[in-house]
């Protein structure tokens, strides 16, 4: 069985309230408690609640336990767990209400993962498409006030990267494409603002 | 046996339509029963094995009074009756008319083999060229275009599959007998008009039609240009592409059919325009073809459409009632998903096919080998729900099933194993183990308890190891734990799904589906739907295991019967001859002896002189003759003018196909006036055949199987057999809705039925019940059925009565009763049912009595109903599940608590949707469409959380003065302890029987481990004791519902009806007897017998056998020590001259 993490902080976000959770709750009520979510996840190795203990602290309303976990963060969007679920259920789009609800949460806890996630879709703003050096730099840079040491630490990998092509240096500004994409950031965001 | 002049017409030849055909026909009804395929069984003719015996046993369905009007073989090998008229590969082709008077028609596809000249040598099979997959091993094996629909059937006709045939006609040289006629001219005028825009489709369509289809074809490439071909040519079918430039095939549809409306149409498509076809066929069109085309698909579609245009339907029927048993399909898990590998991974086979693995007729004689490479099984895993309880396979129901075969397959397959020596593993992957009747959960501990593992948890895929040696499955346990097993074969267990054909049948006859595709039946009743007169039958109206599907038959048989009596059906048959046979007790035996040579086939060779000589050595051989066909018209007119002319007293036919004869011979026996039983036809043919050993071996074996012949012919009892009076007046113990029903059942064929209950009113268990979970009223139901009993002039009832002794045989029991003032009197009577009910279980489990917050579901029902219970002033209510139940001593599943919580929590949310509602259960037992309320008390926000025996919840009541109760229990998929505080603790108890055990003993029948009616054999005599004529229904036979128990009450009166039924009924042939004067006595044969048949005289004299009740198993012949006790047909010296004649 997989440690919980320690409790939440309060300082900097505050854990939704229960009626906060109603929408996903509504999304996965049918769930059975089969596991078939648990056991198709290939991230499920590195998640410190398994997916089925998630959606069963969803449905009992554990919003403490639920955003002390970073499970949902750790969902990659594969859609095996929706494909498979015997009741249907949207499950990889309820992960993703989570992260949602995390990230507008601005708790500390989920600080790395909105950065991340929040650098990747602003790049991809910016150029119509990742730019792999780019994002990682911003997200570095976002990081280090509070873990200096954070980029020595991908070094090996990133060299690696550099090396089979995978990263390239790049010039900030001169991608193709540029901004291309901000309409529909802008229609997005008017929309979302409006729901 | 008496005949009525009403008929019925059963539509499935499954054990569900062999069942209701049976009990229509035991009453005297003809019965055409139809099957669609070449073979009768069902799927049963696929599988060996069942739960709980992990035998078969379906024989035990056939006729056990009037047994000699039936046969009495393995019914998996094939059926015979008086009164039933079989007919294979036949379909319903229309239906009109009213309840009482349906006109129907049937459509018989042409078989190129000629059943009366096949002989079954299989000669054929060895030229044909063809290898097509085995339907009958669920494909794992091939055969030829030539084969047998199933390898034990009797008579077993060679068929040819005509979508496959190529029409080489290799067979036809090679048979025989000349019973093969290949060549079907009809095709080569059969003009085919192939209309599409693109010349490629129209040129392979031709191409492939003619010259593989033997068809004529024509060809155009526009709307306007085939209309145009159809005014001037015509043309018998035409095949329609949708997407045409101008006119689409639609508007060309819609103008054929207003110049020629009986045109048939088949569309073409391409799979996007699928929705269009199925539009066309609303407005004509015949079917539709989806391109790209595949000529192995195609081509046999367009035959089986050309044979069912071409195949003439039959002469008009007229049936009073039809029995829909078409059955059900199961699904494909190639279909869908398919996350399991099924199709590409050969170790992934369905359950249907590990069944033919483990059958002795499989792919491999039955030994447990990997079909991909043939190594043996070692690990198997059993996969539960698959393509049930499954949204995404279009399945929100349970199929019922799969559970118990699961759990039976892994009990066989270990048997197996462990006669063979070998290791096998056996994990069955479940999320609910639903053992819902009432020995399935023991039958799951003992297999738990032979080493069958039950693992919780759906395995959603199966992958290969990397290694390639076996499979991998990945799961997750309830605490969490995710694990990868390793299986050397996978077995799905595969969901039932409608009847392949349901939705046309169901069309034809007007009636309604429900919304899972299966028929729609009538509130309160599994068989009646909205058109009276046509009933459904075993597994077609929905997900029933055999058990069910067998009650379910009788009860549809019961429907059926009372629409065909009720419109007279059940007066006798006036043309019906009253048979007297000449008594020929007293004289020697004068036995005639035919030949038959078939057109000098058999006797080819044969020294016929020195034959009749040596027969004729027998003194009892009067004459030898030889006749060139028996089977034909004439031959047997010549054997009849034969048996008048020399008047024998016994016959002996030397012919081929014995069982063909069944009939016949008692045609003969009547128009000859000699008993049936004194004629015998046996198999010289298949001695003719045998391989040549000797100088003449044909010759010897003829003589040897003729001799055999005469020696039990020699000894055959000349003496009629036996009848015994029946006393035409049932008796119903119990007045609730079940005894209401069966008594009702009887008394509306116009017997009289005596219907006794203890309490001062009838009703019994419907007067607390309210509403089903669907929301039906039943107190509608009680007060009309009640009424009906109150009014009905053939029923006594007699309240605040009870039985205080009984005893008596099927025909006539004794019952005396006594009534509330002592007055006792004596009722005869020639059935008795027991409905005598039961109720919910008391416990004091989980503080039950220390609060009154603390109720059971019935007080909840009752709570909820007068309103002593305010859902909105509730914020919590916990229910509990199995409470004292499926653990000993009551380790049953009382199958009604689950359904009743859903229905109350669903109840319960709906009036206040806020309230918190946890259930604790084992297993949900939400079997069938139950399983759609499971997920919408799911949807309406009940929390479920299971749990284990070593793992109960615990209730505490508060110390405090408000007194709230304390849950505490483990939530498994947390892993952690939870603590509820609940307003109220609903308690699911359970059914206890009411079935006193002095009267189960008055009846001589007995009672189950949990004092339920014991039944004679679960499966395939389910509502009846073993003692024939006493039945039982309700809940005191198992815990059920009201509209279950309903129908073992209509099932229970039907069995009764087929003894009442008659004022005589007649033994069977083969019975036992006492030799007085050996008799010592000693009962051992009392003791032996288990049918109840024997007893001693009530003068203490002798040992007297009712001919009726005895089965002629002969169990009293082996323990009787002084050979007293003998079995008629089979004593000592006949049955020796027989092996003698063996052995010459």
């Amino acid at each position: 069985m997989k440690t919980a993490a320690a409790p939440p902080t309060r300082q900097d976000g505050a854990v939704p309230d229960r009626e906060a959770l109603h929408a996903i709750q509504k999304k996965i009520q049918a769930c059975i408690q089969c596991g078939t979510c648990t056991a198709s996840c290939p991230n499920e190795f590195a998640m410190d609640l398994t997916p089925r203990r998630l959606w069963r602290m969803v449905l009992m309303g554990e919003t403490d336990a639920i955003f002390t976990s970073q499970t949902f963060t750790l969902c990659s969007a594969c859609y095996s767990c929706t494909l498979r679920c015997p009741r249907g259920l949207p499950l990889t789009e309820a992960m993703h209400d989570l992260k949602q609800m995390a990230f507008r949460g601005h708790m500390s806890r989920y600080k790395p993962s909105t950065a991340f996630y929040g650098h990747f879709m602003n790049t991809i703003r910016r150029h119509g498409r990742i730019r792999e050096t780019e994002f990682i730099s911003r997200y570095f840079l976002t990081m280090t006030p509070s873990k200096p040491m954070l980029p020595l630490s991908y070094t090996g990998l990133g060299f690696k990267l550099f090396r089979k092509g995978k990263m390239a240096i790049e010039y900030p500004f001169a991608a193709p494409g540029k901004r291309s994409l901000e309409k529909i950031f802008q229609k997005v965001e008017s929309m979302e603002a409006s729901a | 046996m008496q005949t009525k002049i009403g008929k019925a017409l059963v539509i499935g030849g499954g054990i569900g339509g062999i069942r209701s055909a049976l009990d229509l026909a035991e009453f005297g009804y003809g019965v055409t029963l139809i099957e669609r395929t070449p073979h009768i069984g069902g799927i049963l003719s696929q599988l060996d094995y069942q739960f709980p015996t992990n035998r078969c046993g379906m024989c035990k369905m056939l006729p056990l009074v009037e047994r000699d009007a039936s046969s009495q073989f393995c019914l998996r090998k094939g059926l015979f009756h008086e009164n039933i008229d079989i007919r294979l590969s036949t379909e319903l082709a229309s239906v009109e008319g009213e309840p009482g008077q349906f006109k129907v028609t049937l459509r018989q596809e042409k078989n190129p083999v000629n059943p009366e000249l096949c002989i079954g040598c299989g000669k054929c099979v060895e030229v044909c060229p063809v290898d097509t997959a085995d339907a009958f091993n669920a494909g794992l094996s091939t055969r030829k275009a030539i084969y047998l629909p199933v390898p034990h059937n009797i008579p077993n006709t060679y068929r040819i599959d005509t979508g496959v045939c190529t029409q080489c006609g290799a067979c036809q040289d090679a048979c025989p007998t000349g019973a093969i006629q290949l060549l079907d001219e009809g095709r080569i005028t059969f003009n085919i008009l192939v209309v599409d825009d693109e010349l490629i489709v129209r040129d392979s369509l031709k191409e492939w039609l003619e010259v593989e289809g033997g068809f004529q074809v024509s060809m155009a490439e526009s709307g306007p240009e085939a209309l145009e071909h159809i005014k001037t040519h015509g043309c018998q079918l035409m095949l329609l592409d949708i997407k045409m430039p101008g006119m689409d095939g639609v508007e060309v549809l819609q103008k054929a059919k207003e110049l020629f409306p009986d045109l048939p149409v088949v569309m073409m498509t391409a799979y996007a325009t699928v929705e269009t076809a199925v539009e066309a066929m609303k407005i004509g069109a015949l079917d539709y073809l989806i391109k790209p085309f595949d000529p192995d698909a195609l081509i046999p579609k367009v035959i089986q459409i050309y044979q069912n245009l071409s195949t003439p339907v039959g002469p008009e029927l007229e049936v009073g009632a039809i029995v829909m048993s078409g059955g059900t399909s199961y699904y494909n898990p190639a279909e869908g998903k398919d996350t399991y590998g099924y199709g590409s991974l050969p170790d992934v086979v369905t359950s249907i096919e590990f069944e033919r693995l483990l059958s002795g007729t499989g792919p491999s004689g039955g030994k447990l080998v990997r079909p991909s490479d043939g190594r043996p099984i070692t690990r198997i895993a059993w996969l539960q729900c698959i393509g049930s309880r499954d949204t995404q396979s279009d399945a929100d129901f349970c199929s019922t099933i799969c559970c118990m075969y699961a759990i039976k397959e892994a009990m066989v397959a270990r048997e197996r194993a462990a006669r063979d020596g070998a290791q096998l593993d056996t994990s069955i992957y479940y999320m609910d183990m639903r053992t819902f009747g009432k020995s399935f959960q023991r039958y799951r501990d003992r297999s738990e308890a032979s080493g069958v593992a039950f693992k919780r948890g759906r395995v959603h895929s199966v992958v290969p190891d990397p290694s390639g040696e076996d499979l991998q499955l990945r799961w997750v346990a309830t605490d969490g734990t995710v694990a990868t097993d390793h299986a050397d074969l996978v077995v799905l267990s595969v969901g039932q799904r409608p009847a392949e054909g349901a939705q046309a049948l169901t069309d034809m006859l007007g009636i309604e589906r429900n919304p899972w595709g299966f028929v729609q039946t009538e509130a309160f009743s599994l068989t009646r739907t909205a058109r009276t007169g046509i009933v459904a039958s075993g597994a077609f109206a929905g997900l029933k295991d055999i058990s069910e599907s067998v009650i379910q038959a009788s009860a549809a048989a019961l429907a059926a019967s009372q629409t065909i009596h009720g419109a007279g059906g059940s007066i006798g048959l006036k043309d019906c001859p009253k048979t007297i046979y000449d008594d020929v007790a007293r004289q020697l035996p004068r036995i005639l002896v035919a030949i038959c040579t078939c057109n000098n086939a058999v006797t080819k060779g044969l020294d016929q002189a020195a034959l009749v000589h040596r027969l004729q050595n027998d003194p009892a051989v009067k004459q030898v003759h030889f006749l060139d066909h028996t089977c034909t018209a004439e031959g047997w007119q010549q054997l009849e003018d034969l048996i008048k002319k020399h008047r024998p007293n016994r016959v002996l036919i030397g012919a081929c196909l014995p069982y063909v004869y069944t009939r016949k011979l008692k045609q003969l026996g009547r128009d000859v006036a000699l008993d049936p039983r004194l004629m015998e036809v046996v198999d010289i043919r298949s001695a003719s055949l045998q391989p040549e050993a000797s100088d003449n071996p044909t010759a010897a074996g003829i003589e040897r199987i003729l001799t055999m012949g005469i020696a039990r012919l020699r000894h055959a009892s000349p003496n009629p057999v036996p009848t015994v009076p029946v006393f035409q007046r049932a008796l119903v113990v119990g007045g609730g809705i079940a005894g209401m029903t069966a008594a009702l059942s009887i008394a509306d064929h116009g017997f009289e039925v005596d219907l006794i209950e203890q309490s001062d009113q009838l009703g019994g268990n419907l007067h607390w019940l309210h509403h089903l979970i669907d929301g039906q009223e039943i107190e509608p139901l009680l007060t009309e059925t009640r009424d009906r009993v109150n009014h009905h002039p053939q029923i006594d009832v007699h309240l605040t009565t009870r039985i205080v002794a009984a005893f008596g045989q099927a025909g006539t029991f004794y019952s005396t009763i006594e009534d509330g003032d002592g007055q006792a009197r004596q009722l005869t009577h020639g059935a008795a049912i027991l409905a005598t009910g039961g109720s919910e279980a008391a416990t004091t489990a989980y503080g039950f009595g220390n609060s009154d917050r603390i109720i059971t579901q019935k007080m909840l029902e009752a709570q909820l109903h007068d309103g002593a219970i305010d859902p909105k002033a509730l914020k919590t209510v916990v229910m509990i599940q199995c409470v004292d139940s499926r653990e000993e001593p009551r380790n049953y599943c009382s199958r009604v608590c689950c359904p009743t919580t859903l229905k109350h929590a669903l109840a319960l949310k709906n009036a206040n949707p806020d309230l918190r509602i946890v259930v604790f259960y084992r297993d949900m037992m939400a079997t069938g469409f139950m399983e759609t309320y499971f997920t919408q008390a799911r949807k309406a926000g009940v929390t479920f959380i299971p749990y284990t025996l070593d793992g109960k919840p615990e209730v505490a009541v508060g110390a405090t003065g408000d007194q709230r109760l304390m849950v505490t229990a483990h939530e498994p998929f947390l892993d952690r302890p939870v603590e509820i505080s609940a307003d109220r603790v609903v308690l699911a108890t359970g059914i206890v029987p009411s079935l006193p055990q002095d009267l189960v003993q008055a009846y001589g029948v007995d009672q189950d481990e949990d004092a339920f009616f014991q039944e004679a054999e679960s499966k395939w005599r389910p509502v009846d004791a073993l003692k024939e004529g006493v039945f039982a229904c309700g809940i005191c036979h198992s815990p059920r519902n009201i509209g279950e128990s309903i129908a073992t009450a209509e099932a229970a009166a039907e069995r009764a009806l087929r003894i009442i039924a008659s004022e005589r009924v007649a033994s069977g042939s083969i019975i036992a007897g006492v030799h007085e004067s050996l008799c010592a006595l000693c009962e051992r044969c009392i003791e032996a017998c288990p049918y109840d048949a024997r007893m001693l005289d009530p003068d203490g004299e002798r040992i007297v056998v009712n001919p009726v009740m005895c089965q002629g198993c002969g169990a009293c012949a082996a323990v009787c020590p002084n050979d007293a006790a003998y079995v008629e047909g089979f004593d000592a010296d006949q049955v020796m001259e027989v092996i003698d004649a063996a052995l010459n």
